[in-house]
């Protein structure tokens, strides 16, 4: 296991970065992995008032180290309830009680579309899990956190099959096909891409640290808007990293880079 | 007319034989790593009662297994995976070799589905799926109708009642009424069970009639909507059951890497399923392992 001295890796600084999207006050939805992580940071830091809620059924838990499942006994701790997956997904997120849903996926595109079913290799269609709950969070939250690395293929003009609603065919497209307006940010180990209503697309915003604009339309799959003057994501202090590595990951299960062999 | 009161109490072999056959389409319960009836597929897979349909939200191991026997010709669910380790492999093989067809919905569209069979209703709206793919091809295929709130004019789909022909669920505790306690989060299994038009439940130990006499507000499922159950330690090894044993991981990701490339599946489906003569048999050699489990669940809850 890596000391405490060690510099921050670029998945730790996508958790990091995850975690300052977060409000205080705020109710998340979130798988395991990197998105719990930074859910879990922000409650133990800047926004202690914040709530979880996990689609399997568990609300408002108190996570301990480190689930690796929406069912796991990890993510069942100490909750307000033990419910069902309609509580979650009908009674929160689509009764819009849910502010802030954290997302993945195959394929994210330039209208902040989600892949997560169907991946064309050539003539061949590849077979991916499906929506899950994605869909619906993607349609009821009010604004969608993405955390993935940054490749070309994940990041192509069009989806090439559309799971998860992010503006859906530019301004307007969500009202038009029935739902709420989106806010979304988008963190990968190269920067951060945001987008609202207005334009409808993803906006390059922030840059991770020694990464250049060119890096990121070398791997990018889409011509990104790019803001005037583009943010840079800081590092976390000691303290967020211990936290991190101590206490809410001990045994580096969401980061291999960080286990010895 | 199901029976309501008593009797229910069946083995795995002969609950499989009674209510379920070639053809029938199956209610799958658990999620991801967490209760699977693994004891009531491991028997599906041993009579060879093929031609299913699988209907879920999570579909995880037991429809992946299921499919390696050959047993599946069409899903309908939410996902097909195993979050961390991995999508459903044969399933993932067979669905793109056409061998099984597929219904792909959201989490709170299939439960949805189920939540209108319980509800006696021919349909519910939802307000997921619109404007995607997803929503699309549903809409293609006649299983979703696009729709508007008479009242505001708001856009919805409206998803078709879903009642599987056979429910089957792994649980806690349950009685000899059919009267089931679940521990942990239910997922989609209530409503499922509820729009079911049989179910058998597993659990890990049934008590006589009226065990839960005292606090019926703790049943989960009423027995009048269950038909057998079948007392079966361990019955979702290598999946968990929360606050009896944690899920066995080595054994999961063991299970994956076979499923990932296909190759010793069906000499691994011999060894540890057809050729024993019931779950218990093939828990015998793991005695160890799942005392292990139980500590571990035990330190966590």
């Amino acid at each position: 296991m890596t000391t405490i001295q060690a510099p921050v890796t670029p998945r730790e600084l996508l958790v990091f970065e995850g975690a300052r999207q977060i409000g205080a006050d705020e109710r998340i939805i979130a798988g395991t992995g990197l998105p719990l992580l930074a859910a879990l940071l922000a409650q133990r830091t800047t926004a202690p008032g914040l709530k979880l809620i996990i689609e399997s059924g568990v609300v408002f838990p108190e996570v301990v180290p480190t689930p690796i499942s929406v069912v796991d006994p990890r993510i069942m701790h100490s909750p307000s309830r033990l419910g069902s997956l309609l509580e979650v997904l009908g009674g929160f997120v689509q009764r819009g009680l849910v502010t802030t849903g954290f997302l993945g996926g195959a394929q994210i595109d330039a209208r902040a579309n989600l892949n997560s079913s169907w991946i064309r290799r050539g003539a061949e269609w590849v077979r991916l899990p499906g929506s899950g709950g994605a869909n619906d969070i993607g349609s009821h939250c009010a604004k969608v956190v993405v955390l993935t690395t940054h490749e070309k293929r994940r990041f192509p003009q069009h989806c090439d099959y559309v799971t998860t609603p992010g503006f859906l065919d530019g301004p307007g497209g969500r009202e038009r096909a029935g739902l709420g307006p989106l806010s979304v940010r988008v963190i990968t180990d190269l920067c951060v891409f945001s987008g609202d209503e207005t334009t409808g697309e993803l906006e390059l915003t922030a840059l991770m640290p020694g990464v250049e604009v060119e890096d990121v339309l070398e791997n990018t799959g889409f011509r990104p808007r790019i803001a005037a003057h583009p943010r840079a994501v800081t590092e976390p202090e000691e303290p967020e990293l211990r936290l991190l590595r101590e206490e809410l990951d001990p045994r580096a299960k969401y980061f291999p880079e960080r286990r010895t062999p | 007319m199901r029976q309501l009161l008593g009797g229910k109490v069946r083995t795995a072999a002969a609950a499989i034989a009674e209510f379920a056959w070639h053809g029938a389409t199956i209610g799958m319960g658990g999620q991801n790593i967490n209760r699977c009836p693994m004891a009531l597929t491991h028997e599906l897979i041993r009579q060879g009662i093929g031609g299913l349909t699988v209907l879920g939200c999570n579909l995880s191991l037991p429809l992946d297994q299921l499919a390696a026997a050959g047993l599946v010709t069409r899903t309908e669910q939410g996902s097909g995976n195993l979050e961390r380790y991995g999508v459903l492999f044969t399933w993932r093989r067979a669905v793109e070799r056409g061998e099984i067809t597929v219904r792909d919905y959201s989490h709170l569209a299939m439960a949805s589905r189920f939540l209108a069979a319980t509800l006696g209703l021919p349909f519910l709206p939802v307000r997921s799926l619109l404007g995607t793919d997803l929503g699309r091809d549903l809409q293609r295929s006649g299983d979703v109708s696009a729709t508007t709130d008479p009242w505001t004019g708001q856009p919805v789909l409206l998803v078709r009642a879903c009642a599987p022909d056979l429910a089957l669920v792994h649980a806690s505790l349950a009685d000899a009424d059919g009267n089931v306690i679940i521990e942990g989060v239910s997922s989609h299994e209530v409503d499922m069970v509820t729009a079911s038009k049989a179910a058998i439940v597993s659990a890990e130990k049934v008590l006589p009639s009226g065990a839960f006499a005292e606090h019926p507000e703790q049943v989960t499922i009423s027995g009048a909507h269950v038909d057998a159950v079948v007392e079966q330690p361990f019955g979702a090894y290598p999946t968990s059951v929360y606050r009896h044993y944690d899920f066995d991981e080595p054994a999961i990701e063991r299970y994956q890497s076979l499923a990932r490339s296909g190759i010793g599946l069906a000499a691994y489906l011999r060894d540890s399923v057809t050729t024993h003569p019931d779950f218990t048999a093939e828990l015998a050699g793991l005695r160890t392992r799942c005392a292990e489990l139980e500590a571990s669940m035990l330190e966590l809850t």
